[in-house]
């Protein structure tokens, strides 16, 4: 194998596709490595941790054909260390890879590539969705961040998407809040669930290019392609709960409060939460006021009063201080309507004139 | 293996991937899967968890797979793979199954408190009171209302298998329900013994010796080890003094009365019986019949009258046995789901009873002779030599307690003698059995011979 690559190019795919290749020290180095492919009509670079994959295109001049595998964290650091100016040639001879760029060259041994496993795809191609890729990627990394840490409930550290009536609908949740988000797409045939692993979600939407992506998936996989490449992720295999049961379907206050206002507010309040992280907030529609309480017994305590729009009955309700500034994340509109259906009830947040969204958080013990 | 049964099997199938693949593939790909059902068409179905996993089996290690099946059996036509719920790879497959639950031993047989070495399963409500061991029971419940005072030391004494390690821990595990605060100490003369040594050899004598003297209540299992020991039965003796100075209780065992224990120091023989020596003898066949019945009952399998009769009195001997036996018809009792009768338990016990001993008096003759090195002749002449006068005693002992021959049959038999004769030769040689431990020796040694 000899190709020659421009260095940007290089640099950038490199690091695209190093965020997928196993970062844990797996007994099967094949899966820590890079698979560099220089064929006919193109060089590939692929990777994968049998979670996701990757396989990107890019572009280059390829003097020789020929397969091999280096070491991704290898490549990841000469990378990070090249000016973007130039090219880059590799030369693949025995088991050793020379690399040249401008005045330096350096031998890196390679990996048997034989190993290396074959990155599949859905089969049925015909589950097929078009979006934009800043929207998926913006949508994947902010409802993501709402799923479930732990591994015991598979379901729950997964994102759900849902296609139904040409809506897309992404939802999130670890069973203290939950995050949904609708999407209007563009073709409306499509019916489908998938429940993609929120780790996975997180490492694709960060290597979307901007340009259209097509979502294809089938009961196991799924895959977004691009011009340049696809990225690809098993499914989890499970039953999604059915949330829109805990949704409460009645209101006994609604509060309409300025984002900027809520931001530096919470901000303040927080420092004072306690260690269960606990802010209380109260609705007091005699006065217009909605309020954040916390205290902490080593710190103190603070009381941050907001004027706000509230109509309904006076209420008190106590919050993971995170989970409501994780709102801020999920919508930038300039005002947010804060919805309860009384103590010990959940709390519904919105943005005013955003209907896409939806997050509702369950409250603390008193 | 069993390979209907798809844990089995796969296991055996890992075994033989394991030696054609490199140890990194084989925990990359195989450390997550495992066989999900076996079809009736002979279909083998393996889970996987994701699709990689699916392809890459398909790519590379269908076809090696499918020669390890085959191997196994042609039954096995073809492999699918699945992919799994992620639920069902979380959870392995758990099978545990407690049918024989009653069956176990219940753990607390065997535990033991490491503070005091009680064994909490000996209590006076599993004792079994009879006339037997009467004067014992009272004497221990005197002890206990009185500790240190009525009875110090209580030293209990009978054959193997009468039930006085059971008493003496029932005392201390009484004594702990009865005084929360004080302290409690079991152990065996060995274990006194060994103690000892290894504290003087780690000179750690004075910590030993303190040790010792803490407790309120001290209980020594089986004295008589501690013959030929001179200085663990000074240590002893020492010990002795200080905890009977402060009125702590001593209690003993032995399996014969404190004089009747060999090398022992005449003063600490003395001061063994100081107390309340007492002797437990063997259980009557109320006593046993007693007994096998609460220890039936204390196992919730309830024996019909002729079994329990027929278990005591169809061997003598320790009560350890007939709880051996009893522990058996339980055991059958379990198995079988409904408690035996008489001829089953007949059958199950036949392993227990001894084998009737057949011998003929001139067979005993030759071997008491040969062993005391006489001529045979001399034992049925009328000869009073003293080398011919105790092993002629000796035979008509063995013949009378071990052979069950009648008095006259052996006056007979052994050269035309009174059968007056014979009952003070039996008589005297039964006496001189418990404290002339040299013939009990011998006399035991003569008994191997005729087995």
């Amino acid at each position: 194998m000899y190709i020659s690559i421009e260095k940007k190019i290089f640099i950038e795919t490199v690091y695209k596709v190093a965020r997928f290749a196993e970062r844990k020290n797996t007994s099967l180095p094949a899966l820590s490595s890079i698979l560099i492919i220089a064929g006919d009509e193109s060089i590939k670079m692929r990777a994968t941790n049998l979670e996701t994959g990757i396989d990107l295109k890019l572009e280059g001049e390829c003097k020789s054909k020929g397969v091999v595998a280096i070491p991704a964290t290898v490549l990841q650091q000469i990378a990070g260390s090249l000016t973007p100016e130039g090219r880059i040639t590799l030369e693949h001879t025995g088991d050793i890879v020379s690399l040249t760029s401008g005045t330096g060259k350096s031998s890196i041994k390679t990996v048997p590539h034989d190993d290396f496993p074959s990155i599949p795809f859905p089969e049925n191609q015909k589950n097929k969705i078009i979006l934009p890729g800043t929207l998926l990627r913006t949508l994947l990394t902010s409802i993501a961040s709402c799923a479930s840490n732990s591994t015991i409930r598979p379901e729950l550290s997964s994102i759900s998407l849902s296609l139904e009536g040409g809506v897309l609908t992404i939802v999130a949740t670890d069973s203290f809040r939950l995050a949904e988000k609708k999407t209007a797409l563009s073709n409306k045939g499509i019916q489908g669930k998938l429940l993609i692993p929120a780790k996975n979600a997180i490492e694709i939407a960060q290597a979307l290019p901007d340009g259209d992506i097509t979502l294809t998936f089938d009961e196991h996989q799924c895959a977004f392609s691009s011009a340049t490449g696809v990225m690809v992720s098993r499914l989890t295999n499970a039953n999604y709960p059915d949330y829109r049961q805990i949704i409460p379907k009645e209101s006994i206050v609604e509060a309409i409060v300025l984002r900027k206002d809520f931001e530096t507010a919470l901000k303040r309040t927080a420092i004072f939460s306690d260690s269960f992280q606990k802010i209380r907030i109260n609705f007091d529609p005699k006065k217009n006021h909605f309020s954040f309480f916390a205290h902490n017994i080593d710190i103190g305590e603070s009381i941050e009063t907001l004027s706000a729009q509230i109509t309904g009955s006076a209420l008190d309700l106590s919050f993971n201080h995170r989970y409501l500034s994780a709102v801020l994340a999920l919508t930038n509109t300039e005002s947010l309507s804060l919805t309860a259906a009384g103590i010990g009830r959940p709390i519904i947040i919105k943005g005013v004139g955003d209907p896409s969204l939806l997050y509702l958080i369950s409250p603390m013990n008193q | 293996m069993d390979k209907g049964n798809p844990r089995e099997l796969w296991e055996y199938v890992l075994t033989q991937v394991e030696l054609s693949i490199s140890p990194a593939n084989f925990n990359t790909w195989f450390r997550n899967s495992f066989i999900v059902k076996i079809g009736e068409d002979g279909v083998v179905y393996i889970g996987v968890p994701s699709q990689f996993f699916k392809d890459w089996y398909l790519k590379k290690f269908h076809t090696l797979l499918l020669k390890i099946l085959r191997d196994v059996s042609y039954e096995f036509r073809n492999i699918e793979y699945l992919i799994v719920k992620d639920e069902r790879r979380k959870l392995p497959p758990k099978e545990v199954k407690n049918v024989r639950g009653a069956l176990e031993l219940p753990l607390d047989e065997f535990y033991i408190n490491k503070s005091d070495n009680l064994n909490p399963r000996y209590t006076f409500d599993t004792f079994v009171i009879g006339s037997f061991n009467n004067l014992a029971y009272a004497a221990a419940q005197a002890t206990l209302q009185r500790p240190g005072i009525s009875y110090n030391p209580l030293f209990i004494y009978g054959d193997t298998g009468r039930g006085k390690t059971h008493l003496i821990q029932a005392i201390g595990n009484h004594f702990k329900k009865q005084y929360p605060g004080r302290k409690v100490f079991y152990l065996t003369s060995e274990k006194f013994a060994v103690d000892y040594t290894d504290s003087v050899q780690a000179g750690t004598a004075n910590r030993f010796k303190d040790k010792y003297r803490q407790y309120d209540l001290l209980i020594m299992d089986d004295v008589q080890f501690l013959s030929k020991k001179d200085r663990t039965q000074e240590e002893l003796f020492h010990l002795f003094n200080a905890l009977h100075d402060t009125n702590k209780q001593i209690i003993f065992s032995s399996d014969r009365a404190p004089a009747a224990i060999p090398d022992v120091a005449e003063r600490l023989k003395g001061r063994l019986a100081s107390g309340m020596a007492i002797d437990i003898g063997e259980p009557d066949p109320e006593s046993r019949m007693a007994i096998v019945r609460k220890k039936a009952a204390s196992h919730g399998v309830m024996l019909s009258d002729e079994v329990v009769e027929y278990v005591a009195t169809s061997m003598s001997g320790s009560i350890r046995e007939l709880e051996g036996m009893v522990n058996s018809i339980i055991c059958h009792a379990q198995v079988k789901g409904f408690a035996p009768d008489i001829a089953e338990v007949r059958q199950s016990l036949r392993s227990f009873t001894r084998p009737q001993k057949n011998i003929s008096v001139k067979n005993v003759v030759d071997k008491v002779a040969e062993f005391y090195g006489i001529d045979e002749e001399s034992i049925y002449e009328k000869t009073r030599r003293r080398e011919v006068v105790r092993p002629r005693q000796v035979i008509m002992y063995i013949l009378r307690e071990d052979f069950s021959i009648s008095y006259p049959t052996i006056g007979v038999k052994l050269g035309g003698r009174d059968h007056t004769t014979v009952i003070h030769s039996c008589e005297k040689i039964k006496r001189e059995v418990v404290v002339d431990s040299e013939l009990a020796k011998e006399i035991q040694n003569i008994r191997t011979l005729l087995v």
